[in-house]
């Protein structure tokens, strides 16, 4: 399990004078594609500029790919392709030469760096345009010259800092798209930032999650929203009957009209309301476990950690909140 | 994804009571507001409905991920890079891009830089020594070719190496473009000194060239042997030297310039009013006062008394030793360059 860590820090604080942007970070992040969640000003870039080296910790240890990232940044920099957050080109280039001058950059050949960005821009979807200047692009195909520059040496990690920032749906919808295609795929890993919960719960099988500079929570996505699994049943006719049965069998019910959630308890819990409705002669319409989105997760995690929390472990010390962050024990999360 | 907006129109067709949602619609904030404050509470009468599936949703085809094995070059791979995405922006498309007036001013400069091996030559052809003696090369003429005030040090060399340094690291704070050196194995050392060097390289490429063609110039059009080369290769040697000292300041102080600005021009104009305020301000001074310490701080008469003195020309600076300004340029050089390190390694990695 440790080999699969690609990211360890311990202790990792990071201060900007007297302002604690990371305060005591210990965070495993494993293979493939992790979010890095939370609010603008949570401390999501100051990390991720942290562990590539770019800028000074304050205390504390990282590894990155397993090297040091306060002694072997220039390593860590060569084996990542990082797309920062903010513009990064230069307007009066071709997308096409700026994405080879950065892979010339990383020490590549001239002519295969060529080769390798018409690959890459290609692979971002900037086929035609490439030979464009960059002045003369669409904040989307700007996002996307950045990942292309941050995918020309094919790295084994990409860091992205809120890489759909600003795009409009079509584009924001690529971009995730050409992200996810990369981890499943490519094989490669991604770390991305975001405050947005949609992007990385359509890309990520991870998540991190900052606040005022101090892990809120980690864990499986998945296990995430495993908490308070319920069945979502639509009713038509008859729902009132049902209600009354499946409460007289002992069922978890609330019901906001012909809506109703069951407590998903046991194994045979759908079963038991097929039953209830041919019993009472009502219709299903439509049956699905119900799962909360991320956004309300994230919502309902940051309410309960008020600005006190400082570790997962106290999101942990309650019975009901273990449930919401049920990451396992390799990734920091402690079973509950 | 289906959503309740996309549903195909055609199961409303054929629902006699109006559907307010799918079979295969998620379950979205909206159906559930609907559902909970609509008129019917899901007792309603049975009546038949139908939906239809849902469309798979168009994939645009996705270009395959490629992967790349290849090996990343060592340090001065990296290095040579930013020193030709420099260099041979001046000459094509494709690397850094210098504006074309840049470019324009360049290639004038270089021409007219060129002037004294001209009239060599054509002396050389006429036969006129008189001429010869005027345009050849002379102890004055090879100090006039680097370091003469009018019109080289006001018009040519200051104003190449003002519109050199003008974008070359305030365009990355501008555009953010310093994030796509740091991000990579590029220390701050290796960029700010390859900025440098490649600043230097033109201007060094416009008067070293210029000042080598002059010299050759001068040994293939008037038969010159060996005896001659002998002789006058040390004071070839020192304008050399002198001109590489003016380069340098002239990059120095103009590259610490544009290390604290942001813009294209702040560093191109407080260049050149530095290079020409000094001159003219010491230069009044010594005309109404007869006082010439002030040319100390002029960095042009500074590099031109130490050029006076090594190329062994007839010194008009005459109130002090050129120690002096010897000393005096190290000072400025150092100055500038503490003021651009400091600057680089302070530099935010991202747009700031
Ligand atoms: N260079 C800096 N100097 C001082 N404070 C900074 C600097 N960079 C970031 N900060 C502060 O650190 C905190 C975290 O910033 P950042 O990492 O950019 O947040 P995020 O990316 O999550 O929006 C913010 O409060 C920000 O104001
Ligand atoms: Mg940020």
């Amino acid at each position: 399990m440790q080999d699969d860590l690609i990211i360890k820090t311990t202790n990792l604080t990071k201060s900007y004078g007297p302002h604690v942007a990371l305060n005591k970070l210990n965070l495993s992040v494993p293979k493939g594609a992790t979010g890095l969640l939370g609010p603008n000003g949570a401390g999501k870039s100051t990390f991720l500029k942290t562990i590539l080296g770019l800028i000074q910790t304050t205390e504390g240890e990282g590894t990155v790919l397993g090297l040091n990232i306060r002694t072997q940044g220039d390593e860590i920099r060569s084996r990542i392709g990082y797309m920062p957050e903010y513009d990064c080109l230069n307007p009066d280039m071709e997308a096409i030469h700026q994405v080879r001058y950065s892979g010339e950059l990383l020490g590549m050949n001239p002519t295969i760096a060529l080769a390798r960005a018409h690959e890459t821009l290609q692979y971002v979807g900037l086929g035609e345009q490439r030979y464009r200047n960059i002045g003369s692009y669409s904040t989307g195909m700007k996002q996307a010259t950045k990942l292309a520059c941050a995918l020309i040496h094919d790295p084994e990690l990409i860091i992205a800092d809120e890489p759909s920032n600003g795009l409009d749906i079509s584009a924001r919808n690529y971009m995730i798209e050409t992200l996810t295609h990369t981890v499943k795929t490519g094989n490669r890993s991604v770390l991305m930032a975001s405050h947005l919960m949609d992007d990385v719960e359509r890309v990520c099988e991870n998540f991190i999650l900052l606040h005022k500079g101090k892990l809120a929570a980690q864990g499986r996505i998945e296990d995430l929203k495993a908490f308070d699994r319920e069945i979502e049943i639509h009713v038509w006719g008859g729902a009132s009957r049902l209600e009354e049965a499946m409460i007289a069998r002992g069922m978890g019910v609330r019901r906001e009209g012909r809506v109703m959630r069951i407590l998903h308890e046991q194994e045979d819990t759908t079963s038991m309301i097929l039953q209830c409705a041919a019993d009472v002669g009502a219709q299903i319409r439509r049956m699905h476990e119900y799962e909360a989105s991320l956004e309300d997760l994230f919502l309902s995690i940051m309410e309960n950690l008020g600005y006190e929390v400082k570790t997962s472990e106290d999101l942990l010390s309650s019975p009901a909140q273990a449930r919401k962050v049920d990451a396992p024990g390799y990734m920091g999360g402690g079973s509950a | 994804m289906t959503t309740s907006e996309n549903t195909p129109p055609m199961a409303a067709a054929i629902t006699p009571q109006p559907v307010e949602y799918a079979a295969e619609t998620p379950v979205t904030g909206k159906v559930r507001l609907e559902a909970a404050w609509g008129s019917t509470e899901g007792d309603e009468d049975f009546t038949t409905t139908a939906s239809s599936a849902p469309k798979p949703d168009g994939q645009v085809f996705k270009p395959q991920y490629k992967q790349w094995n290849g090996q990343l070059n060592p340090r001065w791979m990296r290095n040579w890079a930013i020193l030709r995405h420099h260099l041979l922006g001046i000459f094509k498309k494709g690397h850094r891009p210098w504006g074309m007036p840049i470019r324009l001013y360049l290639l004038v400069v270089f021409i007219a830089s060129l002037t004294d091996v001209g009239l060599t030559l054509v002396s050389a052809l006429i036969g006129d020594s008189g001429l010869h003696s005027i345009w050849g090369v002379s102890r004055d003429n090879l100090y006039g070719h680097v370091l003469g005030f009018f019109p080289r040090n006001m018009l040519y060399y200051p104003v190449i190496a003002a519109l050199l340094v003008g974008g070359v690291i305030s365009e990355d704070r501008q555009h953010g473009t310093s994030a796509l050196y740091f991000s990579r194995p590029i220390t701050r050392f290796d960029y700010v000194g390859m900025k440098f060097l490649s600043v230097a390289l033109i201007q060094g490429l416009i008067i070293l060239v210029s000042l080598s063609l002059y010299y050759f110039a001068e040994i293939a059009a008037m038969g010159r042997g060996w005896a001659w080369i002998i002789d006058t290769l040390p004071m070839f040697l020192a304008t050399v030297f002198s001109a590489v000292l003016l380069i340098f300041t002239y990059t120095s102080i103009g590259l610490s310039l544009s290390s604290v600005s942001k813009g294209k021009f702040f560093p191109g104009i407080a260049l050149l009013s530095i290079i020409l305020g000094t001159k003219i301000l010491a230069f009044i001074v010594s005309n109404l006062f007869d006082r010439e310490i002030l040319y100390l701080i002029s960095p042009y008469d500074c590099l031109a008394h130490v050029g006076q003195a090594i190329i062994g020309t007839q010194p008009t600076y005459d109130q002090y030793s050129w120690t002096w300004s010897l000393a005096s340029l190290v000072a400025m050089n150092a100055l500038a360059l503490y003021v651009l390190t400091t600057r680089v390694s302070s530099m935010e990695v991202t747009r700031e």
